[in-house]
């Protein structure tokens, strides 16, 4: 019998709420609520209604009475809330001795970025995500609380449904160039996902073993509910992409093309991309081609040159129950046009997970995703060959890079030089006649059967493969200018990781007050990589490109067949009083195969315990919950297979002796003994005010000894590195999490969320008596990263002026100034990082915004150190009319007084000085701003097909509020490697601006 | 069920022994610098730097062919330390170690360790104080950061080694055959080549140590010096095109870098001039204009010190103009030449007129001069005894004093290292003894007031990883290009 059922909908212990929906449960029938909280709307007697509201824990209601007052708790103050932990296994937070960040799937879908792990970056305290800048289908650097090893992995554990993946950069440029060939999160479809789990320590993860103990993020995707019919939703992306810096605020444009203050009047002396001419002055000049233009400022290189990009993003998804089994289906398909002219991305994603109970006792969780990916022209970054970057960073003053694409070719076809160096390609060259294409078919599968043999007991199996073939092609074309007969590239790569798990659990309450919980398992982990790689240089049929049209003999083949295993035995016992005290261990040993038998095996524990002081004593009534957590653990870690033993390489013959030489280029060590990380850290978690203000506040201090490093060796030595067990490292930090509920009136919500995390990291020793070890290097060779003893991690290095007892700069004979010592300038990583998120809701219109933001790390800018050389920055104005005279002391103490030109003297520095190169890479970013419009289910009406229907608006890396990098982005790494804080032509950073949405049927 | 696991951890792609003929073999192409990044240090040292810092070639691409105006840049500067050292030196020692265990590889050993005195000649005779005693040692001996051993022990030890390896030369040992690149297996040429090399690094010792020199040089003339150009100390190369086998200069001038091709890198005024003034016949075998012409009369070289501006003040204004090494120059499968029969005849010369060695300083000189016109003619030239008799009499042995004898002999011994692309021993000869007279370019920013450099500068990349260098760096009293080596002082 259907009746009018009204009602009011308020806060527990607050005001009535605006704008919650109320279905009828298990029809579209629905309405939501006024002003006043007030709903009205017609259904049965016995019928459930629910009611949801963002921010609110939804409540079904049976109908018993016409009228129905229904109070709803806000989402924080569940105190059961639940959380995805370890092996999978979801634990109450309240339970758990350490530090667990959640973020939900709605997070990373409606600001969106091409990229998932960018999406995650200010939203997490103690997590520091450090974007390349290397495009949309590029890598990130991930680090929860500081890198714990030198040059080891110090990036946590990707878990996707309980199966580790492959997270490995695929490749990316170095010292001398390359591609950021992408990683493994990059290619997950955040349409799939549930939630992220963020286990920020050794001691969360201590049950994944080696691998985990940089901490894990723990991917849940979507799953299947128990409801009636086929749910569908659907979802569309579109987002732009532009430069976020459109101009080079820092170049000078007074002065053109030209070298020793002249102008060119010659091909010959216009083949340079140096700005040392005269005044500009729009007067016809020659340039490379032979034909003159004005010289006159070209201030709009970067917005000719870089394009638009946009990404279009359609996701479809099945979901729903069957029998006793729910399921969800997913597809998706993603299409990139780079800001780079002719880089593309396409992706598809498809996904099924399936749980089926069969009878009572057996269930079996199947999960399986597909992924496609295909990169057309992954940019070039870093050193100068083939990377387009490059040449619009180095470009004279008075050039218009469009000149370039006029006259990209010679007379035969060749790539036209226009520079004294061969080796910057013209970029349009380098965007439209290099190839770097990729192709990957990626299969996540896991199935996970789980028999209840008792209601207290359970055995449980899980079989994962993580599985990939990558083929990857570059071709450097033929008639490049610093390798006329072009080169060819083709690799395979073939990637499979398989881990069998068994554990068999016990839960079981002894009384109200026990319980006790254990787990015991056992894991074997296989990761094998299949490599072959065809090339050579040299095409004899010029512009065809296959490896048949190199020469026989000049072709190079290689194969590599790379495994490694890993055998664990694992247990877990937990145990709960009263529902507020818990108490957990773990065990885990690894044995590797990487380590020589005697010393591959690592025993490592934790403990932890959790106190909900709200709940076994009376608080004040200001403090609704309060709970103290502490934990210790440990976690072992290992190396890549073949570092112990010395082998040669089979590298072909000549004149028909066959050819060997040392394969290693590291030193290898047969003694190598498995590095251990150790995690000590305490917590509390409070509520306060009516639950308007939640408190997460950690401090932790992490150790890792006998960390296994590649130690940069001096050349000398014969080798580039040496790998060994080295000393302590130690990080220490605390990380504070707080939301407050600025304003609830009426319809009006206003929340704000606050995280910071500060680590301190030291190197507290290194190998014997070794007080510092290089990691990296700048291609100008003027720059580094150490790792110093008493000093934090990754220490930018670099040659300051000589200077004399006063510090006064000093200078040689002719007024140059000298070299001086090398020095440390401070930390690439920056040890404090910031996210301040405000949101608005007013019904159904929501406004948020993340400002995020980085402090107290260095950067070296090498762009910055060539633009000086060529006389691109403004810095190098002064001394161009009649020279300069440097100021400081010459080799005897007295003032210098001897005037320079200005080029060789900016030359000079360059070539020889990083001091003025290196900045504070501090930054304060708008990183993100959401609109988001949800239409009320009232105006759906009850006929309409659609369940929900949401917009949004989102803009990502809107502005750059704060900044002291001149020219380039503050976080502009080229690679994300260990060696934070070096720059070098890197792809330009942008920001986009998107809509969303999204359908749900 | 972890009894596989070492199994599992052996590469099954790197064989963990190989023969030592595969090791010899390719230590001879790390040290030609043509195996792995095939051209790196030959187009650094001896190009950019030895090569113009001698005006025997130039280029007006001044900000990037540094030697031409005495300008520093990192990279450049420590190639072919930063080069040799992970490559050939690492090899060679590797290869010694291996082949010192069994007595029938004694054959292989002496020549792996004449090769390694090859490629430290050159480091230490480019930068001085190098590491060598503990270098490329990194795995024998976990040396992580070996001491910079002063140039003079390193002379010595080097001589000692050239002596030993020879002496130890064994007939009825296993002998490598095809695997040796240099003399394919002739032991005799072997200690030939040897003692030859000791002849030359004990003449460069002269200023510094006349009285080893002395002892070196009669030594090494008496255990018998190269006795034709087959015995030039050469590697041989191959013409596929792959970088493993090719010449290293070749593949920077020709098919890698087309340095010559295009108008990188030219011929120098200095060595043009030279060759006509003195009519030798090898300048058309050596250089030609871009189109291809190779007439005597057209053959111009860039003056040192020319930029694409001063350029333009110059009678010729096209580049194509001026003469660059011929394309013969760079046939990939050209040998890459240690050391000429011609030079070691040119030393014999001047060891006789110092009085360290007895002959007939004359006869020598001539042969040197008709050995070096001949040897051309594996770089493709047609010269015959005529055209080498021709130019001797041209060129007669002067009489007169030391000093104007020595400018002969120099100036023959810096036209063959010229031709035949060995700038790097062509700087050598020249900072000891100052011939040929060269006249020094002073462009604005060199780092050398005006003056030609006397070596190197280290790799930057040493300080802050081998605190070792400091020592190397007070020791010889900096590290500048104008800081003078042992040998040099």
């Amino acid at each position: 019998q259907e009746m009018a059922v009204t009602g009011k909908v308020s806060e527990e212990g607050g005001g009535e709420v605006a704008g919650v929906n109320v279905v009828v449960k298990g029809t579209n029938r629905g309405t939501t609520t006024n002003d006043k909280g007030e709903f009205s709307i017609q259904a049965e007697k016995g019928k459930v209604l629910i009611f949801s509201f963002i921010g609110y824990n939804s409540k079904e209601v049976t109908i018993n009475a016409s009228i129905l007052d229904v109070s709803l708790t806000p989402e924080a103050t569940a105190l059961n809330e639940v959380v995805v932990t370890a092996l999978g296994i979801k634990k109450e937070k309240k339970a758990l001795g350490y530090a667990v960040s959640e973020i939900k799937g709605e997070e990373l879908t409606v600001a969106r970025t091409p990229n998932m792990a960018n999406s995650l970056a200010g939203k997490v305290a103690g997590l520091n995500i450090t974007g390349t800048a290397t495009g949309p289908a590029g890598s990130t650097r991930i680090t929860l609380r500081g890198n714990g090893s030198i040059s080891g992995n110090n990036q946590p554990l990707i878990v996707v449904d309980g199966i580790p993946i492959n997270n490995e950069n695929l490749g990316q440029a170095g010292m001398w160039g390359g591609a950021d060939q992408g990683d493994g999160i990059s290619s997950l479809n955040p349409d799939e996902i549930e939630n992220i789990s963020v286990l920020k320590g050794a001691t969360a993860a201590a049950l994944y073993g080696s691998r985990a103990s940089n901490g894990a993020i723990l991917v849940t995707t979507k799953g299947g509910k128990m409801e009636k019919g086929i749910g569908l939703e659907v979802n569309s992306n579109y987002l732009a992409e532009d430069l976020l810096i459109k101009e080079f605020k820092d170049y000078q444009y007074e002065y053109g093309m030209g070298n020793n203050g002249l102008k060119p009047t010659t091909v010959n002396e216009a083949l340079t991309s140096n700005s040392w001419g005269t005044r500009l002055d729009g007067s016809n000049v020659i340039q490379f081609d032979g034909v003159s233009r004005p010289y006159s400022a070209q201030r709009d290189n970067l917005s000719k040159f870089y394009q638009i990009g946009s990404t279009f993003t359609n996701s479809v998804a099945f979901s729903g129950a069957a029998a006793t089994s729910t399921y969800r289906f997913s597809m998706n398909n993603m299409d990139n046009k780079g800001v780079m002219p002719n880089n593309t991305l396409h992706r598809n994603n498809f996904a099924l997970n399936v749980n089926s109970n069969l009878g009572k006792k057996l269930s079996i969780l199947t999960n399986i995703k597909y992924v496609y990916e295909k990169t057309k022209n992954r940019p070039r970054l870093s050193d100068s060959p083939g990377n387009a970057n490059y040449a619009i960073y180095s470009l004279a003053s008075s050039m218009d890079v469009e000149t370039f694409r006029d006259t990209k070719y010679d007379a035969a076809g060749n790539e036209k030089v226009w520079s004294d160096n061969v080796y910057v390609t013209n970029p349009y060259f380098a965007a439209y006649d290099f190839q770097n294409n990729d192709q990957k078919n990626r299969v996540i599968g896991a199935i996970e059967p789980k028999f209840d043999i008792l209601d207290w007991l359970f055995v449980k199996g899980r079989i994962g493969i993580d599985y990939f073939n990558y083929r990857y092609r570059a071709i450097e074309p033929y008639g490049t200018a610093y390798k006329v007969l072009g080169s060819y590239t083709s690799n395979q790569r073939e990637f499979m990781e398989r881990n069998m798990d068994l554990m068999l659990g016990i839960d079981k309450k002894f009384g109200d007050k026990f319980g006790f919980n254990l787990l015991l398992g056992g894991n074997q982990m296989r990761n094998v990589n299949r490599l072959t790689n065809l090339g050579g240089n040299n095409f004899n049929i010029p512009f065809f490109y296959d490896i048949s049209n190199i020469d026989p003999a000049a072709r190079t083949s290689s194969e590599n067949y790379i495994e490694r295993r890993i055998n664990s035995l694992y247990g877990s016992g937990e145990f709960s009083f009263n529902n507020y005290l818990f108490v957990t261990a773990t065990a885990r040993n690894d044995w590797f195969s990487t380590l020589a038998s005697g010393y591959n095996s690592i025993l490592y524990p934790s403990v932890g315990a959790s106190f909900v002081v709200s709940e076994a004593i009376q608080m004040p009534a200001a403090i609704n919950y309060f709970k103290v957590r502490s934990s210790w653990a440990q976690a072992g870690g290992a190396t890549d297979p073949y570092k112990l033993l010395l082998t040669y390489a089979l590298s072909g013959a000549h004149n028909g002796a066959p050819l060997a030489q040392i394969n290693n280029t590291e030193i290898p060590n047969s003694l190598l003994q498995p590095l251990t990380s150790t995690t000590f850290e305490a917590g509390l978690e409070a509520r306060l005010f009516n639950n308007r203000l939640s408190a997460d506040i950690a401090y932790y201090s992490r150790k890792t000894t006998n960390d296994i490093v590649n130690a940069t060796v001096s050349y000398t030595s014969g080798y580039n590195a040496a790998v060994f067990n080295v000393g302590e490292i130690s990080n220490k930090g605390i990380e504070l999490l707080l939301n407050f509920e600025a304003l609830r009136k009426n319809s009006f919500t206003w929340n704000a969320s606050f995280n910071m995390a500060y680590n301190k990291s030291e190197v507290i020793n290194l190998y014997n008596d070794l007080q510092t070890l290089r990691v990296d290097e700048n291609r100008t060779r003027t720059a580094y990263v150490h790792q110093d003893v008493g000093l934090p991690y990754s220490q930018v290095k670099g040659f300051d002026f000589k200077r004399d007892d006063q510090g006064r700069v000093v200078y040689d004979a002719q007024g140059y100034p000298l070299q001086g010592n090398l020095m440390s300038y401070g930390s690439g990583v920056s040890p404090w990082t910031l996210g301040f998120t405000n949101s608005f809701r007013y019904k159904g219109v929501g406004l948020s915004f993340l400002v995020d933001g980085k402090f107290g790390g260095k950067i070296f800018s090498g762009t910055n150190a060539l633009g000086y050389r060529r006389g691109n920055l403004e810095e190098t104005l002064p001394g161009r009319d009649g020279g300069l005279i440097g100021e400081g002391v010459n080799e005897n103490g007295e003032a210098n007084t001897v005037r320079v030109e200005a080029q060789p003297y900016y030359d000079r520095i360059a070539n020889n000085i990083a001091t003025p190169f290196v900045y504070s890479s501090d930054f304060i970013k708008l990183r993100q701003v959401i609109i988001d419009y949800a239409i009320p289910s009232k105006y759906l009406g009850s006929k309409s097909p659609f369940k929900a229907i949401s917009v949004s608006l989102t803009g990502r890396n809107l502005w750059i509020i704060h900044k002291k990098t001149p020219n380039i982005d503050p976080e502009s790494n080229y690679n994300n490697s260990n060696a934070q804080g070096l720059e070098f032509y890197s792809a330009p950073p942008t920001r986009s601006m998107g809509v969303n949405l999204n359908l749900k049927f | 069920c972890t009894k596989d696991f070492e199994e599992v951890n052996v590469n099954p792609n790197a064989p963990a022994i190989v023969p030592l003929d595969y090791l010899l073999s390719q230590s001879a192409l790390l040290l030609a610098g043509s195996a792995g990044d095939p051209g790196y240090k030959s187009w650094r040292a001896n190009f950019i730097y030895a090569g113009c810092i001698m005006q025997q070639m130039a280029s007006v691409e001044v900000g990037f062919y540094r030697g031409t105006v005495y300008t520093f840049q990192g990279d450049l500067s420590a190639a072919y330390f930063e080069s040799s050292y992970p490559n050939s030196i690492k090899n060679l020692v590797n290869l010694i170690d291996l082949a010192s265990k069994d007595a029938k590889d004694v054959n292989v050993l002496s020549m792996a360790r004449i090769l390694r005195v090859v490629e430290t000649s050159f480091l230490t005779d480019l930068y001085g104080d190098v590491p060598y005693s503990e270098a490329g040692k990194g795995f024998i001996s976990k040396i992580n950061s070996p001491k910079y051993d002063p140039q003079q022990a390193i002379y010595m030890d080097m001589l000692k080694e050239l002596d030993e390896a020879s002496k130890a030369f064994n007939p009825a040992s296993y002998k490598p055959t095809t695997a040796d690149f240099v003399y394919g297996g002739d032991l005799d040429k072997w200690k030939r080549g040897a003692n030859s090399l000791m002849l030359r690094i004990a003449m460069r010792m002269q200023k510094a140590d006349a009285t080893n020199a002395q002892a070196w040089a009669k030594k090494a003339i008496d255990a018998g010096i190269m006795a034709s150009n087959d015995d030039s100390f050469t590697i041989k190369m191959d013409k596929t095109g792959a970088g493993n086998n090719s010449n290293a200069n070749s593949w920077n001038l020709g098919a890698g870098r087309k340095i010559a091709d295009g108008n990188n890198i030219q011929w120098a005024k200095t060595f043009i001039d030279m060759m006509k003034a003195r009519k030798d016949p090898r300048l058309p075998v050596v250089a030609a204009l871009k189109n291809g012409d190779r007439s005597v009369d057209k053959q111009i070289g860039i003056p040192s010190g020319t930029d694409a501006t001063t350029l333009t003040s110059l009678p010729e204004k096209n580049l194509d103009n001026y003469s660059r090494a011929a394309p013969n120059m760079y046939v990939l499968s050209n040998p890459y030449f240690i050391m000429t029969y011609a030079e070691s005849q040119l030393l014999k010369a001047e060891a006789i007129e110092r009085g360290w060695a007895t002959g007939d300083a004359k006869a020598a000189f001539e042969a040197g001069q008709v050995a070096a016109i001949l040897q051309l003619n594996a770089y493709g030239g047609t010269l015959t005894d005529a055209d080498a008799k021709a130019y001797s009499a041209a060129n007669p042995y002067p009489s007169g004093t030391l000093d104007a004898k020595l400018e002969a002999i120099q100036t023959e011994n810096w036209l063959i290292n010229g031709s035949v692309l060995n700038h790097m021993e062509a700087w050598a000869d020249w900072r000891r003894t100052g011939f040929p007279k060269l006249v020094p370019v002073n462009y604005p920013g060199n780092e050398t007031n005006g003056q030609i450099p006397r070596r190197l500068r280290y790799p930057q990349s040493e300080v802050g990883v081998n605190e070792n260098i400091t020592e190397a760096i007070t020791r010889q009293g900096g590290d500048t290009f104008m800081t003078k080596i042992w040998w040099d002082k």
